[in-house]
């Protein structure tokens, strides 16, 4: 008997409290799989569609809502409500062991699981982890008889008589595999609950299949599938990479794969491009190419930083080389899971709370028990900043830390664990059990560039020029530069800001970079691992930018913060290089969570022979500088504009919102106005 | 050594091979009733004012200087013509260093007219050349024969405009003759230089040249390219800031202008190439 999504739902809302989340979550997922609807789209080639994505979400999110109890509890919900701070579980950033996934195709992974099991008949807690895990297997292999059956009935007997193979064989040819990716997406994604956050460097684990550029119509119709799939956030894969040797593993399948990508208009799926010095310059100008071109969907990463970023973690040098990018940018060994998303600070709420005696500077309410003081030096200023803002770390890892600790009773993950050859050997779950080689948590600092800017505006307007005491300067932003107006353009338009390749103002950037490492790289967390930084803000900038008071760069109160690792948009006036060499300021290696780089290229500027040159410069330079990912968006003032006033006559312009692509036409007002803004300098 | 300069400009495509860094030279000594610069005109500071910028909030006192324009919140008042030292330029414009490396790019000296401080200018040049990087002038040509002289051993490549052959038809458009700068070129040519040319094509006015500019450039060595560049009226804004009477004809060059252009130039057996598509 099938069930629709809320009768799924409902079903299982009765065992949602539980001790043993890892039991109840293979029970969950065999009555999704045995109960799920199932759907077969006209256009599908590979696999069916099932409709009980989210349930397991909904599930975990019920179990994780008495724990929030506990922020309270350590006095860290008004930093929580104030934006000075957040952390959450994150069980949505996950890459799997594509290679060896795609090597023994769902059959191979049920053979793996017996082994295990047989090999422990001896002992019955080991004995009942296997079962648990079989049971789940025997669930999936019914479901794809029914998927067969569905496809069979709709004349797609290609697609029937594939999933009927991969029951009991692992993958033969390039459709095998392609099917497989889809299968397994399926399980994690829709029935376990744990996105998957990657289809990880395609170009590698589809090679063994690859028989030649004959394949076109395949690789289109997989590519084409693969972007109705309505993930958060577009759904990725990445293509290069380098072996532990540093060798490069571009191959005829790279470029073959970003042709077809190039070629179609796709809307959902990403494209992380690993480079090394050693990746050919044609295959990086290809996707530069087609960047120009308005495939805005492509992310530079560089092998080198990303890789040694992972090794000073702590990563195997082996794990490192085959690193995965979980999400928008962030990189994760193999192996490792990275929950990348799971905690949050904001940079210049530690300098707000600085200025005011740890109070929040729009409420008056006392967040850190600091007194305020009038600092005689802006070293002093700025050191009391530093201390805010590594206890604002410290509190953001407290409030993940308490939700972590909890895993066994929220969140299991079978189908991730089942593809994990390290969780299998432990015996543990993934997320119930910690049982990953690598167990991490990661906390995301933004606002850099907001912060930068300020901490510059003030130690000129203070301890420089002497416009203002520092109390005066306060009660401006207190007031919202009320009556002050062409003072606040003056600071926004006309001070010296980060993004420009000044290093007195750039040195803040690496000097905040390396205190926030300091607080969070490598502390240990609630689950036997360690803490990651970041320097990503994606879309959170609006959301905690709403929650902070004016600040001394000209921003006034409320308005969005800096995005990313980059300059806040409209103070980069000297381009691209010099903005990218500001990005260089920071040591990367310490942010194996991402440090990134946005560049807004006017379609002039990058135009002809000589402008895909010196675009690629532009990358190559960045990356020897110690330059981690860049993303490049190539925007005509003249179609965005026609496009904000007639959305209809451009329903497929997409432009790259953060970390993901969005449609041009669904954005807000206001960010339609930032985007022409943003197109127009220069 | 101190010079003039009216603005800078990073990560340039238009102006050279690869990645450039575009420095601007205040003063020029043709009158070129299409030019794009007119900021760039004068050998004296100047300060612009765009009226649609300001918000009037006072801070300037209706001043109009560097101090005015460097106080204006919004940037509605624009100061050009900065004093460098040839130094500080030289190291300024060598934060791209790495870039250039990367690009096969550069320093463009623009204007203006560069070698109108010529002192400056080969001074300026020595020094770039000195830290590795490629030069490139940009030049009308009509400048002194020993500035030239003295430029050459630092630049690696002369972008050089032609705008007319016909002298009446020089005099109307650019308010001088053209014998000196034909001259020039001649002699570029003869010393072994690397000259692209740039023939900037305005309709009603020099296209008529083009056959005259094929025959003339017909029987010179060293010229690398010819780019027929897209005329367009956008610079009227900045005329208007700066109090002088915009000269710009209110004609448009078509991609099929250019092309007419470029295959007449071929014909000649000349390097010609569309700038709409190259740049």
């Amino acid at each position: 008997m099938t069930l629709n999504y809320e009768q799924l739902l409902e079903a299982l809302k009765d065992c949602v409290e539980t001790e043993d989340a890892y039991r109840a979550d293979c029970e969950n997922v065999a009555f999704l799989l045995d109960h799920c609807e199932i759907a077969v789209p006209s256009e599908n080639r590979f696999f069916v569609q099932v409709n009980c994505g989210g349930v397991q979400r909904e599930i975990y999110r019920l179990r994780e809502a008495p724990f929030k109890g506990l922020w309270a509890d350590h006095g860290l919900l008004d930093g929580i409500r104030c934006g000075a701070y957040t952390g959450n579980h994150d069980f949505g950033h996950t890459s799997t062991c594509w290679d060896q996934l795609l090597t023994f195709g769902i059959y191979g992974l049920y053979k793996r699981v017996e082994e295990f099991s047989e090999e422990t008949r001896q002992d019955p807690r080991k004995q009942e982890f296997y079962e648990n895990l079989l049971s789940v297997y025997q669930a999936v292999f019914r479901f794809l008889r029914r998927a067969a059956e569905c496809a069979r009935s709709c004349g797609k007997t290609e697609m029937a008589d594939g999933i009927l193979h991969l029951i009991s064989g692992s993958p033969r040819t390039m459709f095998e595999a392609m099917q497989t990716v889809f299968i397994y997406y399926t399980l994690q994604q829709m029935f376990e609950g744990s996105p998957l956050r990657t289809l990880g460097r395609l170009d590698g684990t589809l090679f063994p299949y690859y028989v030649g550029r004959e394949q076109e119509d395949l690789f289109c119709d997989f590519l084409t599938e693969l972007d109705q799939i309505k993930a958060d956030a577009n759904l990725p894969f990445a293509l290069g990479g380098t072996d532990a040797e540093g060798k490069d593993l571009i191959n005829e399948l790279s470029y073959f794969l970003l042709d077809c990508y190039t070629k179609l208009s796709t809307k959902n799926i990403k494209l992380h491009l690993l480079c090394s010095k050693n990746t050919p310059k044609e295959f990086v100008c290809n996707a530069l190419d087609s960047v120009r071109e308005g495939k805005n969907s492509i992310v530079f990463l560089s092998d080198e930083k990303v890789i040694e970023s992972l090794i000073r973690q702590g990563a195997d040098p082996l794990d490192a080389a085959k690193y995965h990018v979980v999400g928008c940018y962030e990189c994760c060994a193999d192996q490792e899971v990275p929950c990348s998303c799971s905690a949050r600070v904001n940079i210049p709420k530690a300098l707000e709370l600085a200025l005011n005696g740890g109070a929040d500077l729009r409420t008056g309410k006392q967040i850190l028990p600091f007194e305020r003081t009038e600092f005689k030096s802006f070293s002093d200023l700025y050191d009391r900043f530093v201390s805010v803002l590594q206890e604002l770390c410290r509190r953001g890892m407290k409030t993940t830390d308490l939700m972590e600790a909890h895993y066994k009773q929220v969140h299991a993950s079978p189908i991730y664990t089942s593809a994990n050859i390290h969780a299998l050997r432990k015996c543990g779950d993934v997320y119930a059990d910690f049982a990953a080689k690598y167990n991490n948590s990661s906390l995301n600092a933004f606002g850099l560039a907001t912060a930068v800017d300020s901490l510059v505006a003030i130690r000129k307007l203070v301890y420089e020029d002497h416009t203002m005491t520092l109390t005066e300067l306060i009660d401006v932003l207190r007031s919202d530069w009320e009556g002050r107006e062409s003072f606040r353009l003056l600071i926004r338009n006309r001070f010296p800001k980060y993004g420009n390749g000044d290093p007195s103002v750039d040195v803040f950037a690496g000097r905040i970079a390396d205190a926030l490492y300091e607080a969070v790289g490598g502390v240990p967390n609630a689950k036997g691992g360690i803490w990651r930084l970041g320097l990503f803000s994606i879309n959170w900038r609006w959301e905690f930018g709403a929650k902070t008071a004016a600040s001394a760069d000209g921003r006034r109160c409320g308005e969005p913060l800096s995005q990313n690792s980059g300059a806040t948009f409209g103070s980069d006036r000297e381009g691209a290089t010099a903005h990218l060499s500001s990005v260089c300021a920071i040591d990367a290696s310490k942010t194996p969570n991402g440090t990134i780089a946005d560049l807004d290229l006017h379609a002039s500027s990058v135009k002809g022979e000589n402008g895909l040159k010196t675009m690629y410069a532009t990358l190559k330079t960045y990356f020897e500088k110690g330059g981690f990912a860049v993303h490049y968006n190539v925007l005509d003032t003249e179609v965005l504009k026609a496009a904000r006033k007639d959305p209809s006559a451009y329903p497929n312009l997409q432009v790259r919102l953060c970390g993901w692509n969005v449609l041009f036409a669904t954005l807000s007002d206001q960010e339609k106005d930032e985007f022409i803004a943003r197109s127009m300098k220069g | 050594m101190k010079g003039l300069i009216s603005g800078i400009k990073r990560m340039e495509i238009h102006d050279g091979d690869g990645c450039r860094t575009t420095v601007f030279f205040k003063g020029c000594p043709l009158r070129c009733l299409w030019c794009h610069n007119p900021e760039s005109l004068f050998l004296v500071p100047q300060t612009a004012f765009f009226s649609d910028k300001c918000i009037g909030c006072g801070l300037c006192n209706g001043n109009r200087n560097e101090q005015s324009a460097d106080a204006c919140p919004v940037c509605a008042q624009v100061y050009y013509g900065r004093e460098w030292d040839a130094e500080s330029l030289a190291e300024e414009l060598s934060r791209d260093e790495d870039y250039f490396r990367n690009s096969g790019g550069g320093v463009t000296l623009s204007g203006g007219e560069c070698l109108l401080q010529g002192n400056f200018a080969v001074e300026l040049a020595r020094l770039l050349k000195k830290r590795g990087i490629s030069v490139f002038v940009d030049t009308c040509g009509y400048v002194k024969r020993g500035v030239l002289e003295r430029i050459i051993p630092y630049t690696d490549r002369f972008l050089y405009d032609i705008k007319a052959i016909d002298p009446a038809v020089h005099r109307y458009c650019t308010g001088k003759e053209n014998g000196l700068i034909l001259e020039n070129l001649r002699f570029l040519s003869e010393q072994g230089c690397d000259v692209e040319i740039r023939y900037p094509l305005v309709i009603g006015y020099n296209d008529g040249e083009c056959e005259k500019i094929g025959a003339f450039l017909r029987g010179l060595k060293g010229i690398s390219k010819i780019k027929v560049l897209q005329y367009h009226p956008f610079a009227a804004s900045r005329y208007l800031a700066l109090g002088m009477k915009n000269t710009m004809p209110d004609t448009v060059t078509t991609f099929e202008d250019v092309e007419r252009s470029v295959s007449i130039l071929k014909s000649y057996g000349l390097p010609a190439v569309n700038g709409i598509l190259e740049d």
